[in-house]
């Protein structure tokens, strides 16, 4: 056994168990803890996929910033101690089912598919096996560099190569963009969320 | 590790999130399964960015689902305020007023 | 002035008299519709002006054409040679059948006199001679003279059969003589009659076919010219005095009622009136002057519609508008034999041009009666094949596409010639058409004075006249036959009426009867002649009769009035001669000579009587006798014989029918009734004068409250009674008679014996006419005579009472006062008839048509009821059904709808995951 296989399965046991957590928890505080873990492991595992950069925003967005803002909604959205909303359980039971289900559905269908086969055709036409034509930053060095220029709209990773062959690829500077405005008009939306009730009572 | 340990780790934070939406009472708690059901897509998107031809692509898509997730997370809590200030609680089974 | 130079000016001339009123008419109804008030004069004044500037204008064109043409010296010559033939006539006293040698003298003698006279003007005057035989295919191109001095020679009716060697001989002779003078003087001075044609514009041309507007001027188209825009002068001036009720801004109509019998109340229409009249003399005027028979009947219709517009002047009045309709459907139903007629001559001739009288010179096709009558004016009848052969006016055969000569059937010609003439019944109130005119009183009584003796009837003469070329001898007899009846049906209705204007009315029907039997037995120059005058004296007497009403504060009835000459003496006296003009009294062998030294002496005696009694009441009598006693001893007058203008026309037409009467025994009616009616006419006309200005006053309120019209309105009468006594002095040597036979056809020049196809007539020539016209004469003076002295002795004198002959012949009398039972008849022929077949057209709607339509709509209703029970149970039920059934499944699927976030959910996973596996089930790749 390896160090990166092993690496690979205490990631991916606390990913799992912190996401069976989540659904096992009977409390809320609880249930962001198990969250917590399983995010936290989930970068662990972008880093051995060679994604320092997604695994980074992925502690800094999502352990640091959401995780943050959903306890800020437990908090305020305490029910007092005797309220008790517990799921039943046959409910439980009843997810629990399902759930095995979809996993066993999912499952299946990632076994039935032939890996190497998701295949691409060159411009020229040849073919190439889909295996080891992933993004490989050991020969490409660190990822945040390519991102942002992949963000500005330049592709050095795919059009440095052969730039009379391929010509050039798509760059993501529109949906950058879109994203932008998009989170600026979100951050707007929810404040005003936020605020309506006490406009509402201002109002009456 | 090859790809398919990467799809099944997915795959269960998939499920886990699916179940947490269906069985979780406390809004919050829906929340949070959400989050997951995120977090499983990314981790699909980044194997496939390391170990087929959708290279960077992948890492860029996980971003943009990222950076979604923590601006839906901020509408979701703000609506989950507002539901708590409406039924003065966070059982989503109260929501029920446009039932048919 | 040359023959173009002539015709241009006397064609400018005309044109813009013309024109004027048309002007006057556009001004007068735009600026009266846009006046604030009603109480301007200015319409009136327009009015005059334009018709007033068109009589001058005419003046000037008929001077113009007496100066150009050396018209004078002709008139000088025939006079002359009226005087001869009369004197002869009465020194040899020729009867007809044994006048030969008497016959000889004076063909002898007067054949010397024609050629000094061509001798001695020769020189001067060029190619007359010339000119006539070049322009031989003019109507008038052989002058009366020649006829005359050709009929002179041929007297005797029975040798007027065979041609007429010595009369051809003679115009040969007059042209070999003159023709190198012809040749030298191409520039020559236009002499002796012509006749001018031309276009004023084109309106429409289909192949070789035109319509043109033209005109057609020669002595005829002058002479009624300057007749109707001095008589409508007058008239217009006179309206001016009779019309001045309508200067205000409500004008109450007495005679008109609301349905709660309230008077009617209107804005006065005293611009209107005279706008009318302008369109009226407008139209009349195009109508003379009209070049093609197209024109004329444009301009008809004008005239037509003219009268309808003034005879119905007072809408308001249920019997004006009635009269008028009544005057304008009658004249449709002569317009159609026009329209027929119309018809016939445009598929047969395809020109609707009267004459081309520039045929020598300009390469012009022929216009109607050129085609119709060879240049010597005969019918080129086939009489086994029944054709008229139409000629080119070059005297030969007209040529049709295929070089044949063209022909016409002469039934068509006839049927042309009778449709034409319907027209001429309907507008001149001839025989069956005759009762629209009394009625046509109802307009304003100037109107009635110009409808009855210038403009609308006097149309239908004209164009009988004018389109006399076109009628056969059956339709010259037609003609005759209609005037004889028209003129004594006419007199003796107009016996006993005793409306003041339903007598006039009569008589213009009798005397447009006159008229027309003039132009029947061919006496061309007769019946205009007669037009003419009569135009002057019953325009007068209309106007008399206007200025009498007026003074009777519209009252008309003449058993009311009586007396009125003390009252009103002008117009007295000026009716007075328009009834003496009319009845044709004249005193034989005495000149207005000797009349004006006897009126210089009554004139004396009468100022010696005031100057006896010292006082002047008598001083406007006596200045008036003096006036007119000086006037008539010392001027041309002097030599003419004592008789107004309707002794010499009706004279005329008289003797024409005598002669008709003894060339053809058979038509002996023809000149009785004319006779008769003669005496009948004096004594209907002195009984309204006598029944009116002497007597005592029968109704004393009425005659105290008339007083004589003012000077505007007396005026034109004084005016228009001269002419009336002395337009036509001289009779038929006279000026006026020579310059209307000027334009005479040449048919009518020659004696035509036995001609017709179908009916053996003798056409009487001038000799033969003037042969008779002193026993004519005498007969019509002596009818006159008793006429009038009948009159006299039952109205003027009282001694006898009317009302005893009245009682005595009241079988007569009521035939005759209900007018012969005319109204009643066409009331049983026509409307009777035509209200049968309207019930009958009304019952066959009401009871089939309608019965069907009903009958439908019920069973389309009753259908519709069904239909209406199907949709609502059938249709709509299964729309209902489909509509519950879904309102049903959507109710039970909204159980579905829980509310609960986490069900939905839950559905999705377990949805999945069930697709999922019946996909793998199902689809195992």
């Amino acid at each position: 056994m390896t160090y990166e296989k092993l690496l690979f399965l205490i990631f991916a046991l606390s990913t799992c168990g912190g996401a069976l957590g989540v659904v096992l928890a009977q409390r809320v505080a609880r249930m962001a803890f198990w969250l917590i873990v399983s995010l936290g492991s989930t970068a662990g595992l972008y880093f051995m996929l060679h994604a320092d950069f997604v695994a980074a925003t992925q502690i800094i967005i999502y352990v640091g910033g959401t995780l943050v803002l959903l306890i800020f909604g437990i908090m305020l959205t305490a029910s007092g101690p005797h309220v008790n909303i517990q799921t039943s359980p046959g409910e439980l039971v009843l997810g629990a089912g399902v759930g095995l289900m979809l996993l066993f559905l999912i499952q299946g269908t990632v076994r039935s598919v032939d890996w190497n086969q998701a295949a691409v055709v060159t411009s020229q036409g040849e073919f190439v096996p889909a295996e080891g034509q992933g993004y490989n930053p050991q020969g490409q060095g660190n990822t945040i560099r390519p991102l942002g220029m992949a963000l500005l709209g330049l592709r050095p990773d795919k059009d440095l190569g052969a730039p009379e062959e391929a010509g050039l690829s798509s760059g993501y500077l529109f949906p950058f963009e879109i994203v932008s405005i998009h989170l600026l008009v979100v951050l707007v939306g929810a404040s005003y969320l936020a605020r309506a009730k006490r406009r509402a009572q201002a109002s009456e | 590790m090859g790809l398919e340990s990467y799809l099944l780790v997915g795959a269960v934070l998939f499920v886990s999130g699916v179940v947490c939406m269906a069985t979780k009472r406390n809004g919050i708690g829906l929340l949070m399964g959400v989050e997951l059901v995120l977090n499983g897509a990314n981790v699909n998107f980044v194997a496939f960015s390391r170990f087929t031809s959708l290279g960077l692509d992948g890492q860029i898509v996980s971003l943009f689902v990222i950076v979604l997730a923590a601006a839906e997370a901020a509408v979701a809590l703000s609506i989950a305020l507002n539901f708590y200030n409406n039924h003065l609680t966070i059982d989503v089974d109260r929501g029920d007023e446009l039932k048919g | 002035m040359d023959y173009q130079t002539t015709g241009e000016t006397i064609k400018t001339l005309l044109t813009l008299a013309w024109l004027l009123p048309l002007l006057g008419f556009a001004v007068e109804i735009f600026a009266g519709y846009w006046q604030r008030d009603r109480l301007s004069k200015a319409a009136a004044q327009m009015a005059v002006g334009c018709i007033g500037l068109g009589f001058l204008f005419s003046s000037w064109a008929l001077m113009t054409y007496v100066q150009a043409t050396g018209w004078n010296e002709r008139y000088e010559h025939e006079s002359a040679h009226h005087k001869e033939l009369v004197a002869a006539i009465e020194e040899g006293k020729p009867l007809p059948g044994h006048g030969h040698h008497e016959e000889g003298h004076g063909d002898g003698h007067h054949d010397d006199a024609h050629h000094e006279h061509e001798e001695g003007h020769h020189e001067e005057k060029h190619h007359d001679g010339e000119h006539k035989a070049e322009e031989s295919e003019k109507q008038t191109a052989i002058t009366p003279k020649d006829a005359a001095l050709a009929q002179f020679a041929i007297a005797d009716p029975i040798a007027a059969e065979k041609p007429d060697s010595e009369h051809a001989e003679h115009a040969e002779h007059g042209h070999e003589e003159h023709g190198h003078d012809h040749e030298e003087d191409a520039e020559a001075k236009h002499e002796g009659p012509a006749v001018f044609s031309g276009v004023y514009y084109r309106l429409a041309k289909f192949g070789d076919l035109e319509i043109n507007i033209e005109y057609y001027i020669d002595t005829l188209t002058l002479v009624m010219f300057t007749m109707v825009t001095f008589i409508a002068t007058c008239i217009h001036i006179f309206a001016m005095g009779y019309m001045s009720d309508e200067l205000t801004d409500e004008y109450v109509d007495h005679e008109a009622h609301y349905a709660n019998g309230k008077h009617v109340h209107r804005p006065g229409r005293f611009y209107k009136f005279f706008a009318f009249l302008s369109l009226f003399c407008f139209s009349m005027l195009g109508l003379v002057i009209a070049g093609n028979i197209f024109q004329v009947f444009v301009f008809w219709e004008l005239v037509g519609v003219c009268s309808y517009f003034l005879i119905g002047f007072y809408v308001e009045r249920k019997s004006a508008s009635t009269a008028a309709n009544k005057a304008f459907i009658m004249n449709r139903v002569g317009d159609f034999g026009f329209l027929i007629g119309l018809m016939a001559i445009w598929t047969t001739f395809g020109t609707f041009k009267f004459a081309e009288p520039d045929l020598a010179h300009a390469d012009k096709p022929a216009g109607l009666f050129q085609m119709i009558r060879t240049p010597g004016g005969e019918l080129d009848v086939d009489e086994e094949a029944g054709v008229v052969y139409l000629q080119d006016g070059h005297g030969g055969r007209l040529k049709n596409d295929e070089g044949l000569p063209a022909s016409m059937p002469y039934w068509l010609l006839v049927v042309a010639g009778l449709g034409v003439f319907g027209g001429c019944i309907g507008k001149s109130a001839q025989f069956p058409l005759q009762t629209w005119l009394p009625d046509a009183m109802e307009g304003p009584t100037p109107v009635s004075a110009l409808v009855h003796s210038a403009t609308m009837v006097a149309a239908g003469v004209y164009l009988a006249g004018r389109f006399y070329p076109m009628f056969t001898p059956e339709v010259l007899l037609v003609i005759a036959y209609v005037g004889a009846i028209t003129l004594f049906v006419a007199a003796t209705i107009a016996m006993v009426v005793t409306d003041l204007k339903q007598v006039l009315a009569y008589s213009t029907i009798s005397q447009l009867g006159y008229m027309m039997l003039g132009l029947g037995i061919f006496g061309w120059a007769a019946g205009l002649f007669h037009l003419v005058t009569h135009a002057f004296f019953k325009s007068l007497l209309f106007l008399c009769s206007g200025s009498v009403i007026a003074a009777c504060h519209h009252e008309q009835e003449m058993p009311k009035m009586g007396g009125l000459i003390r009252k009103l003496p002008i117009t007295g006296s000026a009716m007075l001669v328009g009834v003496i003009a009319i009845a044709g009294l004249s005193v034989p062998g005495v000149s207005f000579g000797v009349i004006g030294y006897i009126l210089l002496i009554l004139g004396l005696l009468f100022a010696l009587f005031d100057i006896y009694k010292r006082e002047r009441t008598k001083l406007p009598l006596v200045a008036t006798l003096v006036v007119v006693g000086l006037m008539l001893s010392y001027t041309g007058l002097a030599n003419a014989k004592a008789a107004f203008s309707g002794f010499h026309s009706k004279d005329a037409i008289v003797a024409t029918a005598l002669t008709y009467f003894k060339m053809n025994p058979a038509h002996l009616l023809l000149f009785i009734l004319p006779l008769i009616t003669a005496g009948l006419t004096a004594f209907y006309m002195f009984r309204l004068w006598f029944y009116t200005f002497l007597g005592k006053p029968r109704d004393e309120h009425l005659y105290d409250h008339c007083h004589e019209s003012p000077l505007v309105m007396t005026g034109p009468l004084v005016a228009l009674s001269v002419l009336a006594a002395i337009c036509a002095v001289g009779g038929e040597g006279g000026k006026l008679f020579v310059m209307l036979s000027e334009s005479a056809p040449a048919m009518t020049h020659a004696v035509m014996a036995g001609v017709g196809s179908t009916v053996s007539l003798n056409l009487p020539g001038h000799i033969d006419v003037l042969t008779n016209h002193s026993s004519a004469g005498n007969l019509a003076t002596i009818a006159a005579v008793t006429g009038t002295l009948i009159a006299f002795v039952i109205y003027g004198l009282g001694l006898i009472n009317p009302a005893d002959i009245k009682s005595s012949l009241k079988g007569v009398h009521s035939y005759l006062s209900h007018k012969w039972y005319f109204d009643e008849l066409y009331d049983t022929m026509f409307m009777k008839p035509a209200h049968i077949v309207a019930r009958f057209c009304a019952a066959i709607d009401k009871y089939v048509f309608d019965a069907f339509l009903h009958w439908l709509s019920r069973a389309t209703l009753w259908i519709s009821k069904w239909d209406r029970l199907f949709d609502e149970k059938f249709v709509d039920g299964l729309v209902n059904l489909l509509g519950a059934a879904t309102f049903r499944v959507g109710g039970s699927f909204r159980k579905l709808q829980t509310g609960q976030l986490r069900q939905y959910v839950m559905f999705i996973a377990v949805a999945v995951v069930t697709l999922s596996v019946v996909l793998f089930v199902w689809f195992p790749h």
